[in-house]
């Protein structure tokens, strides 16, 4: 019996939520985590935040509630709980003895920093390094950081050529993406499969936060590196930055961001890093959840990640995947049947097996019709819907298949002597409420395992006082 | 909540009329041009802030002409832009930056002559629909593009532009593109109009102290937002059209029956068309008159 393991990723609310209040307090004591979160927020969220940026006077909290129309009250409610579940509001006593809502003044302060200026500056700026001799244009850190990302992937796919540090295969088979038997090679899971379906932006937030889950284990100071994170997606493309001042855990983590591609470093002792296109995307990659259908396109939309449409999908179940990277067609590979290799192309086809096989490697439905709408061709994009129906009904329908059963684990009773003791028993379990199945013909009962240990005492007292 | 693949322009028309500042600062010591451009710095950078895909441009609008301010010819997204040095976001402090140099140029450039008080709108407006029309040309597929032009008007209506100004309207609502307008001074019957017919915002500022406040309230968030937000109630629109021959605002005149053009007063051949109206009324009587005789 196998239970699937559906990958999660959580988006940074979520995430923040779950830190400790102190935590969130330090957070916002940069300018660049402020915007961040602020980037994140639902809609009617940021215009609060907005309204309330250049006010030093508490509002009463039921002029805040008139500021939406009467049936958006359900929007108004949610918002005010992600505001103050961020801790980026929190009441306060009116002098009339009123509710009123304030905002963080530590947020406030920091995110008016950020968007006007009149503060310290974030980080140190290359351009006290002079003008840097060996300079990077945008292409070449684009091709980089392509390449250093598509070396991790090829590493979980278990391509030989890919090789990575030891820190980062144990992170990724601390993430569950991969398993490791002692004195084995690792291999890939089925989280990882599933790991390797996402799109280029959703991996790199996932892969973010498996780090950061380890990362106090490593000793390494979570709101530093936090707000380095946001700093380095703020910042602008092609420019070098100076490591001047960063403090030791910041320069490992500097080193590891290197390894990702997020950042470029021409030697590991160099005094100014770039951050690369992966960097600055990186919290573009925060809303889209997988599981949602319209998770972003938006990596298709950036040039030079290497993500641009090359799949074609035909009613006929055809899938023509214009590529030469053995990783993409190893990716195609693992849902469809290949039938032919060209150059430049690869013709395939999606299958009731093939579909299935995928579907008991855990990857779902829902993941594979994500990745062919995710990396569609431009040609394949003017249409709408993007991939026809029929397919991405079918391969619905074929996962469905595999869900007729359901699996219940249950502890059997059986081998009763007489009805009436199967029916006695019978009914205590269902009077506890812990009956999962029975047979009465053939005196055969099954209940929860939560369950077991109230029935057989009952049984046992049954026994002794019959 | 908005989905990251949906692009935001936000183009801003400032009216920059240097006699009317003039004139605005002698009133009203407290709030001028510089404080008005400060509050619509915080606007352009709250939009920015707003989402990773919104965009922005700046038109400066004269009496005599219309000048770009962001994003200008001059500026190339290759070039080395200077840091921020005061913990703004790197990206806003480029903008801001850029912006302020090319309103010191352009003021330094323009040179006060007679005391026209009307400003080219209809110039500006055309340049940012051009520039809308521009932007979603670039748009890659499944990509959705919102667009709207905010209007910060600060003198009179000009009726000379009445015709470029109606057609332009008509353009804008037929690509969907929103028309707000902030009006520092007084009413303008036009863009009165022009928001009522692109289903925008018509604000006519009570106090020109809050505009930062005002601005933030009212047009930073976009139509979607909008329609959950109490927002002022919109006016009452003025639908008086201007006539063709002296530019005047009227209620009641004559229509040309072939173009529709308006006139105040009458006159027997149309100006836009050159129709003749062959039967002002003495002369139907008279015709019916001949038409009555060969029946006897």
């Amino acid at each position: 019996m196998k239970f699937r393991v559906q990958l999660q990723c959580k988006n940074l609310h979520e995430y923040l939520k779950e830190l400790s209040p102190e935590v969130l307090d330090r957070l916002y004591n940069h300018p660049a985590t402020c915007l961040a979160v602020f980037r994140e927020l639902p809609a009617l969220g940021k215009n609060y935040v907005m309204r309330m940026l250049f006010l030093d006077h508490p509002l009463p909290q039921a002029a805040v509630a008139l500021w939406v129309k009467k049936d958006s009250q359900k929007d108004h409610d949610q918002c005010v709980s992600v505001l103050t579940g961020l801790r980026l509001w929190h009441s306060q006593q009116l002098q009339g003895g009123l509710q009123g809502f304030v905002l963080n003044p530590v947020f406030k302060d920091n995110l008016r920093i950020a968007l006007l200026g009149g503060g310290k500056s974030w980080a140190d700026e290359g351009g006290n390094l002079g003008p840097d001799r060996h300079a990077r244009d945008v292409e070449s850190l684009d091709r980089y950081a392509m390449e250093r990302w598509e070396v991790i992937l090829h590493f979980m796919v278990g391509s030989p050529s890919a090789a990575v540090s030891q820190d980062l295969a144990q992170l990724l088979i601390q993430a569950g993406l991969m398993r490791s038997e002692v004195g084995d090679a690792p291999c890939i899971t089925s989280a990882g499969f599933q790991f390797l379906l996402l799109d280029t932006a959703s991996q790199l937030w996932y892969f973010t936060l498996q780090y950061l889950k380890t990362a106090q284990s490593r000793g390494m100071d979570l709101v530093e590196i936090l707000s380095f994170l946001f700093q380095l997606s703020f910042s602008t493309l092609g420019r070098d930055y100076s490591v001047e001042g960063m403090s030791e855990s910041l320069l490992t983590f500097l080193q590891h961001l290197r390894e990702f591609g997020l950042v470029f470093q021409r030697k590991r002792k160099s005094r100014r890093y770039y951050p690369t296109r992966l960097a600055i995307t990186l919290s573009a990659g925060v809303t889209a959840s997988p599981a949602s259908g319209s998770a972003c396109s938006a990596l298709g939309a950036i040039p030079g990640t290497g993500d641009t449409g090359f799949i074609i999908v035909e009613t006929n179940y055809r899938v023509y995947a214009y590529t030469n990277s053995e990783l993409q067609i190893a990716l195609v590979a693992l849902f469809s049947e290949m039938l032919y290799r060209f150059p430049n192309l690869v013709v395939a086809q999606v299958t009731r097996e093939s579909v299935q096989q995928a579907i008991s490697n855990g990857i779902t439905a829902q993941q594979i019709i994500h990745f062919l709408r995710t990396r569609a061709h431009p040609v394949m994009l003017k249409q709408t819907p993007i991939l026809p129906p029929t397919i991405t009904d079918q391969i619905r329908l074929w996962e469905l298949e595999k869900d007729r059963l359901q699996f219940t684990e249950g502890v059997l009773y059986n081998q009763f002597l007489s009805q009436a003791d199967f029916e006695v028993l019978r009914d205590r379990a269902q009077g506890l409420g812990v009956l999962v199945w029975q047979n009465p013909a053939h005196r055969v009962i099954v209940v929860t395992p939560h369950g077991h240990s109230e029935v057989k005492r009952f049984w046992k007292r049954q026994k002794s006082h019959p | 909540m908005a989905s990251e693949d949906e692009i935001n322009i936000l183009v801003l028309v400032l009216d920059v009329n240097p006699v009317w500042w003039g004139q605005q600062a002698q009133r009203e010591p407290k709030f001028t041009l510089s404080t008005c451009l400060d509050a619509l710095m915080v606007l352009a950078n709250s939009h920015l802030v707003m989402s990773r895909t919104n965009k922005l441009a700046i038109i400066a609008n004269l009496y005599h002409e219309s000048h770009f301010l962001y994003p200008s010819k001059q500026w190339k997204s290759g070039d080395e832009i200077s840091g921020s040095t005061d913990g703004k976001y790197e990206l806003l402090s480029a903008t801001n930056d850029l912006f302020a140099e090319e309103i010191k140029k352009l003021m330094d450039r323009t040179e006060i002559s007679g005391n026209q008080t009307d400003s080219l709108l209809a110039v500006s407006l055309s340049r940012a629909l051009c520039y809308i029309h521009r932007v979603s040309k670039e748009v890659q597929a499944g990509q959705d593009m919102k667009s709207r032009i905010l209007v910060i008007k600060a003198s009179e209506d000009s009726t000379l532009q009445y015709m470029n100004f109606m057609n332009m309207i008509f353009a804008a609502q037929k690509k969907n593109i929103l028309i707000d307008a902030c009006v520092l001074d007084t009413d303008s019957g036009l863009l009165q109009q022009a928001c009522d017919i692109t289903g925008g915002l018509y604000l006519r500022i009570p106090q020109k102290i809050a505009l930062a406040q005002y601005l933030l309230w009212v047009f930073l968030p976009d139509a979607d937002q909008r329609s959950q937000l109490l927002l002022p109630p919109p006016v009452h629109v003025d639908y008086r059209a201007a006539c063709f021959c002296h530019r005047n605002l009227i209620e009641i005149g004559y229509v040309c029956s072939v173009c529709l053009s308006i006139f105040c007063n009458f006159s027997p051949i149309c100006t836009t068309c050159e129709t003749a109206f062959k039967m002002p009324l003495p002369q139907v009587a008279k015709t019916k008159k001949k038409k009555v005789k060969p029946a006897n």
